[in-house]
């Protein structure tokens, strides 16, 4: 599904990452944990396609694509979705254009045929009851006005409406209280298949209780100092992350 | 009384003006003369003139526009607005064409008429409005218009009336020939506790060089409500000015929109004056230019008594090398307290080299009053280009959605649906 290869990206001439190497098979789900400036966030952005970052060395291939050669569209399309870690407000879209216009460019991709507006107000209507999204959210502009947690649900929202091969969730624990999380996470729980990856990009552990993952990685200065099952988690949060700091020759 | 040029009038102004002076209107002689005498002292601003410092008429000034009224055959059905019956009135290069207007749906309750077939009752009521609203001399493009526009349009809406239909003001320029000069002046006058919706429309044909000097007075009465729509058309040859001076009275509730989608040298200076307690005005614009195409929009609000409010919001997608200008001055006189004053002005950028210079003025002499400007020029948001475009949205698809949905900021507040819906088609067209 993705296999990155030895991944170097920098920002404004600071390398933030530093040669990472990640594998994750249909259905998986990977945890990517770490402290502060890790780089977990940047991995997010480079591989949704942000063009603040330069990749300087390495590969990404997605479903046997080269994922970096690709637009962010076209990720998309490819079936690549990002849960922002900051949502962002776009006044004057109105939630229900914006995912017309996005499922249905996603179909062009794939040269499907758009999807009628009937069968599309209903699957707006099906998916938001997923995240327990008041309805009255879909008529409004796209994040604007949302309280934090609504933000972050809504994310996942477009995420079942979607249905990505692969998601990337980008810190979607971040700022939620136990409620929202529990619902961000049953949502996600439900839209596990066998053929759809997830990358669960957190610094906390808790979400892990939630979304139980199959596999832990520890990201550190910009690369993946250690791996491990679920368990993983469990010891970096009695540990803290100063454990692996300490691990780890310098 | 023969005006005598003075020494102050340039040779180019005496040049500029002279083909559009032969007119010699019958009605409203005092402000007439009063304008000719005016306008005899009176030179074309230059840059080192304030108001004028970032609209440089050097360009337009060496043209002569001459009035003409050969057109090619005109098909009015592409400039009316789809899905609504209007009265309306049609301009052809700055004549008035009865034969292709038609005033049928308001009835004999409304007054509607061109200036040139006033009734005996139409006459003096335009006697009695005909610059009360509007200074003859606050600029020579208004004292040319108070003394020779002949054509236009009046509009009198009587005491407790409701215009059951809007009223559309249609010019069409066809200018093929000589550079074409017209003048225009509309005199609106909305009785107390009455109501009338009013489009202008201004379209350009052909490809030769126009200036339409265009003078608009309203009087909005006490507890009168009223909505004024413009929407500007013009060629990459044309020249516009045009002044709309607004005189409300207490309780009344008035809306203003000018939208400019094209044009060479549009000037649009719009008057507010707010003159009883607890007016509501709505002073809403939007431009959409590009190639070398400039637009200067000059307001001013005149806050006189308590409890008003104005609501200002002008914003602009400028493309290419186009330029544009606002200038926002809100007066709050002493007496008027409580008042709630907001402007603000956004522009979005979409090359290097188009700009925008904002200039907001506030002069507030009452002490309990809330008034806040706001001004920002820049590109499109790239956080929210990347998030559409992140859900699968293409980059053109993306802008176009950004841009539409910017610039629906303003028709949005239109009441009239299928004029939105134009107005959103419009939008739609360009990106």
């Amino acid at each position: 599904m993705l296999s990155i290869k030895n991944l170097h990206a920098s920002i404004e001439g600071n390398k933030i990452l530093n040669g990472l190497n990640l594998e994750i098979k249909p259905g998986e789900v990977h945890a990517i944990m770490g402290p502060n400036g890790a780089g977990k966030s940047t991995l997010a952005s480079v591989l949704s396609g942000k063009d603040d970052y330069e990749v300087e060395e390495g590969e990404v291939l997605f479903n046997g694509k080269d994922l970096l050669e690709l637009e962010v569209d076209e990720r998309a399309g490819e079936g690549l979705f990002l849960a922002f870690q900051y949502p962002v407000e776009i006044p004057g879209v109105s939630m229900t254009n914006f995912m017309r216009s996005s499922l249905n460019a996603i179909r062009e991709y794939r040269d499907e045929e758009p999807l009628s507006a009937g069968a599309f107000l209903k699957m707006m209507k099906e998916r938001s009851k997923i995240v327990e999204l008041d309805a009255s959210l879909t008529k409004r502009a796209v994040n604007e006005g949302f309280s934090g947690g609504e933000k972050k649900r809504n994310e996942i929202f477009q995420m079942a409406m979607l249905e990505p091969k692969l998601a990337i969730l980008d810190e979607t624990d971040s700022g939620l209280d136990i409620d929202a999380l529990r619902i961000v996470s049953e949502a996600v729980n439900k839209l596990r298949t066998p053929d759809r990856s997830f990358l669960v990009i957190t610094h906390y552990q808790r979400l892990l209780d939630h979304i139980v993952p199959d596999f832990v990685h520890v990201l550190y200065k910009g690369k993946i100092v250690k791996s491990g099952p679920k368990e993983l988690a469990l010891e970096l949060e009695e540990k803290g992350y100063d454990w692996i700091k300490e691990s780890i020759p310098a | 009384m023969a005006s005598t040029p003075t020494i102050s009038q340039d040779k180019n102004t005496v040049a500029f003006i002279a083909p559009l002076t032969h007119t010699s209107p019958s009605l409203g002689e005092s402000v007439r003369q009063q304008a000719k005498a005016s306008l005899a002292e009176m030179s074309l601003p230059t840059r080192k003139v304030e108001e004028w410092k970032y609209t440089p008429l050097r360009t337009v000034k060496k043209r002569v526009y001459q009035n003409y009224a050969s057109h090619n055959a005109i098909d009015i059905t592409p400039f009316l607005i789809e899905g609504i019956d209007v009265d309306f009135l049609v301009f052809v290069n700055g004549q008035y064409q009865a034969e292709l207007s038609s005033i049928r749906l308001n009835g004999d309750t409304v007054y509607i008429s061109d200036l040139g077939s006033l009734s005996a009752a139409g006459k003096v009521a335009f006697e009695a409005n005909f610059g009360s609203v509007a200074n003859v001399d606050s600029d020579i493009f208004a004292a040319l218009n108070s003394a020779h526009a002949e054509q236009g349009v009046m509009i009198h809406i009587p005491r407790g009336q409701v215009a059951k239909a809007p009223i559309h003001i249609l010019h069409i320029t066809d200018a093929n020939g000589d550079a074409l000069g017209m003048q225009h002046r509309n005199l609106v006058v909305i009785g107390e506790q009455a109501e009338a919706k009013i489009i202008e429309t201004t379209h350009t044909l052909g490809s030769g060089h126009t200036f339409r000097n265009a003078m608009t007075e309203i009087i909005i009465g006490d507890n009168a409500g009223g909505e004024y729509i413009k929407i500007q058309r013009e060629s990459d040859q044309a020249f516009q000015v045009d002044r709309t001076e607004v005189k409300q009275g207490r309780d009344s509730r008035f809306s203003i929109f000018t939208f400019t989608f094209s044009g060479e040298l549009m000037r649009n200076n719009l008057r507010m004056r707010l003159m009883g307690e607890n007016i509501e005005s709505h002073l809403m614009g939007l431009y959409l230019l590009d190639g070398n195409q400039h637009v200067d929009n000059a307001t001013m609000v005149d806050h006189a008594l308590p409890h008003g409010m104005s609501n200002e919001l002008y914003k602009g997608i400028m493309d290419e090398q186009s330029t544009g200008v606002f200038s926002g001055r809100i007066h709050v006189y002493e007496d008027a307290q409580k008042t709630n004053a907001y402007q603000t002005n956004r522009n979005i950028v979409l090359t290097e080299t188009a700009n925008v210079s904002t200039k907001p003025q506030l002069e507030i002499y009452a002490d309990d009053v809330k008034c806040s400007h706001g001004a920002t020029t820049g590109r499109l948001d790239e956080s929210s280009m990347f998030y559409l475009m992140a859900r699968g949205i293409k980059e053109v698809d993306a802008r176009k959605m950004l841009v539409h949905a910017f610039a629906m900021e303003v028709a949005d507040n239109i009441s009239i649906e299928p004029v939105k819906e134009h107005i959103a088609q419009l939008i739609e067209s360009r990106y």
